[in-house]
């Protein structure tokens, strides 16, 4: 499993925020969390606010944790960008932002190997990464297939099946599989199967808080996190930050903005015998 | 801010239109401008994609030589093009885009985009690049320069297949090339793809039951390109070599070419239209010769024809003539295109054993 959600924002006005905050705080303990949850779940009983957050709640009690220095040295990769080009333009480096200190050590990026102990899960892992000034704003879950054992029609057909959902933008569902090539000799060739809400639509999708404003009036708690739930997942997290922000811990690691974080977090999909897709 | 300046009334040659920015390069504006031809072109907003195919050049004149060929393998794949071209010895420093659609059967299906950045402003082509793409399709980079630098070394990271004319370059660039392959790199070679005819009429002969008895004695090859040794030949007699792995190999220069480009047929402006197969070009191979002692295989290069003379065969003197298919480089880049994924395992081993042959060559000049 691979879940990313970046953007090529940087920080803009927020700097007295972010320096408090960093990424994990921003962007893993809630909202990268809960893509986690709605992955992993099993199916509610009923589509109804108690049902599914129970469901939820089962993942994040069952999230690996990482809270000891070698777990984190092994699992969590931490980013901070430096100046670099996106989409065609010159961006500052984080410590050039205004009001962000000089030597900051706040992470901009996180790359993390979730690990969920439970029978559905055990032995696969979530990979999921967060960050600012990457290449382009996506919000993607990719679930890779497992590869097949023998393929019988060369090394490009055993090319795993990976399905993503696209939660923006153009959000959508994708297939990717194999397909031969048309003509004589037996070629495979990756494709894609694309759905797009947009294109199959014409109605727009209303925005994430015009469905929660709405859902807050009707008194539908369905998309709100429970107590329970940000206990846990502040319990994951808590973990990670005891450890990161530490003074013995090392400083985040630089990347270029505009790319898609540091090396590290390539190696760490690497060392798995993995990569991470390109959204 | 500056907003860019458009090109004369914003429509320039070949229905492209254009923007050009001094300061404050502006994907989003390059966007809004392909957004604007799509609906200038009419009808339904459907799209045929079924690739990025981005091109890397780094002078305008080498882009216009190419031109065609792309067009070419674009009529057969539909696909969003991108176009790169860097020259940052030029100057005005700027970046310049033009933009244009084709529609074909009733849909977009092919999106061109020409970025040409001067100065220092090449620096932006990269991350304009990736804002570019169109997400869940393969990238194909077509690359024209040396196969070293950052820029490419960031195309082999991200590319699905990286398609490269080890026929254009020094042939000592194969060194680099066979270093890359064995890494794993996903590249596809037009080289490599002209000698398809060679291999195929080679592979042919030896698979001719009364030939086969000679396939255990094979010990030579040599391959000759017309003028000097190009990589093509380097290529034939290094895959020869690495399929017979006793044989004894060598690159041999023959007669001056037809044409002095080692890419004819309309990569480098030379006129295809009313020839029934491409000119000779430097480099091109004309004859490949191998050997299993007392029989010698002749494969030789006739205009249109390939030719296969073996003597000394028992069985007497046998001619196997092929018509040589129209290999441009249109063409060339359209088959390549169907490969979108894997590692081509017999053009890794080729390419090394090539550039094994072409040190040894210099080593012994």
């Amino acid at each position: 499993m691979q879940i990313t959600a970046s953007e090529e924002l940087g920080i803009e006005s927020r700097a007295r925020y972010y320096e408090e905050a960093g990424i994990l705080r921003d962007m893993i303990q809630n909202h990268v969390l809960q893509l986690v949850c709605l992955t992993a779940m099993e199916a509610p009983v009923a589509f109804d606010a108690d049902a599914v957050r129970d469901e939820k709640i089962k993942v994040l009690r069952a999230l690996c944790p990482i809270d000891a220095p070698e777990a984190v040295t092994e699992k969590v990769i931490l980013g901070q960008y430096v100046a670099g080009q996106i989409a065609g333009q010159d961006v500052p480096g984080y410590q050039e932002e205004k009001d962000v200190a000089t030597g900051s050590r706040t992470p901009t990026f996180v790359a993390l190997k979730l690990l969920i102990n439970s029978w559905r899960w055990d032995g696969v892992p979530f990979y999921v990464r967060s960050g600012k000034r990457l290449p382009k704003r996506a919000t993607e879950i990719a679930i890779h297939f497992r590869r097949l054992p023998h393929s019988l029609f060369g090394e490009g057909a055993s090319a795993p099946n990976i399905l993503v959902i696209r939660v923006q933008p153009e959000e959508g569902i994708a297939l990717r599989f194999s397909a031969k090539v048309p003509g004589e000799r037996y070629r495979p060739r990756t494709v894609s199967m694309d759905f797009r809400y947009g294109r199959t639509f014409a109605a727009a999708s209303p925005e994430a808080y015009e469905r929660l404003l709405l859902d807050a009036l009707k008194g539908d708690q369905t998309l709100f996190t429970r107590r329970d739930e940000v206990e846990a997942a502040w319990k994951l997290v808590g973990g990670i930050l005891q450890i990161t922000e530490s003074k013995d811990h090392p400083a985040p690691f630089r990347y270029p903005a505009g790319t898609w974080g540091p090396h590290e977090s390539d190696a760490l999909l690497n060392s798995d015998g993995r990569a991470w897709r390109r959204p | 801010m500056s907003h860019g300046e458009p090109i004369s009334a914003g429509q320039g040659a070949r229905g492209e239109s254009g923007i050009r920015f001094d300061h404050d390069f502006d994907v989003g504006k390059v966007l809004r401008l392909l957004q604007e031809s799509r609906d200038r072109a009419g009808g339904a907003g459907e799209t045929i994609s079924t690739l990025n195919l981005v091109a890397i050049y780094f002078s305008e004149a080498a882009y216009e030589r190419a031109r065609p060929a792309l067009e070419a393998a674009a009529r057969v794949h539909p696909c969003r093009m991108l176009v790169l071209v860097a020259e940052p010895k030029a100057q005005p420093e700027s970046v310049s885009a033009r933009v244009s659609v084709v529609r074909g059967a009733g849909t977009v299906a092919l999106e061109r985009i020409v970025l040409l950045a001067h100065g220092k402003e090449v620096r932006h082509l990269e991350s304009a690049m990736t804002a570019l793409l169109l997400p869940e399709l393969p990238r194909v980079f077509v690359w024209e320069g040396r196969t070293e630098g950052q820029l490419f070394l960031h195309a082999v990271e991200s590319a699905d297949r990286i398609i490269i004319d080890s026929g254009t370059r020094p042939l000592s660039s194969l060194r680099e090339v066979a270093q890359l392959v064995a890494r794993g790199a996903p590249i596809g070679d037009l080289a490599w793809a002209r000698i398809f005819p060679w291999q195929a009429l080679a592979a042919e002969l030896l698979d001719f039951p009364s030939l086969r008895e000679h396939r255990g004695n094979l010990q030579s090859v040599r391959a000759t390109c017309a003028g000097d040794v190009g990589a093509e030949g380097a290529l034939l007699a290094g895959w020869f070599v690495s399929r017979v792995k006793r044989a004894k190999a060598e690159l041999a220069a023959g007669a001056a070419p037809e044409v002095d480009s080692p890419i004819p047929g309309g990569g480098d402006g030379t006129p295809s239209e009313g020839l029934a197969t491409a000119p000779v070009g430097r480099g091109n191979v004309v004859e490949l010769q191998f050997t299993a002692p007392p029989v010698t295989f002749t494969l030789r290069r006739e205009r249109t024809i390939l030719t296969a003379e073996v003597r000394g065969d028992d069985d007497g003197e046998i001619v196997h003539r092929v018509r040589l298919p129209l290999d441009t480089p249109g063409r060339l880049l359209s088959l390549e295109l169907k490969l979108l994924s894997g590692r081509d395992e017999l053009y890794a081993e080729a390419a090394q054993a090539a550039a094994r042959l072409v040190a040894e060559r210099w080593t012994s000049s």
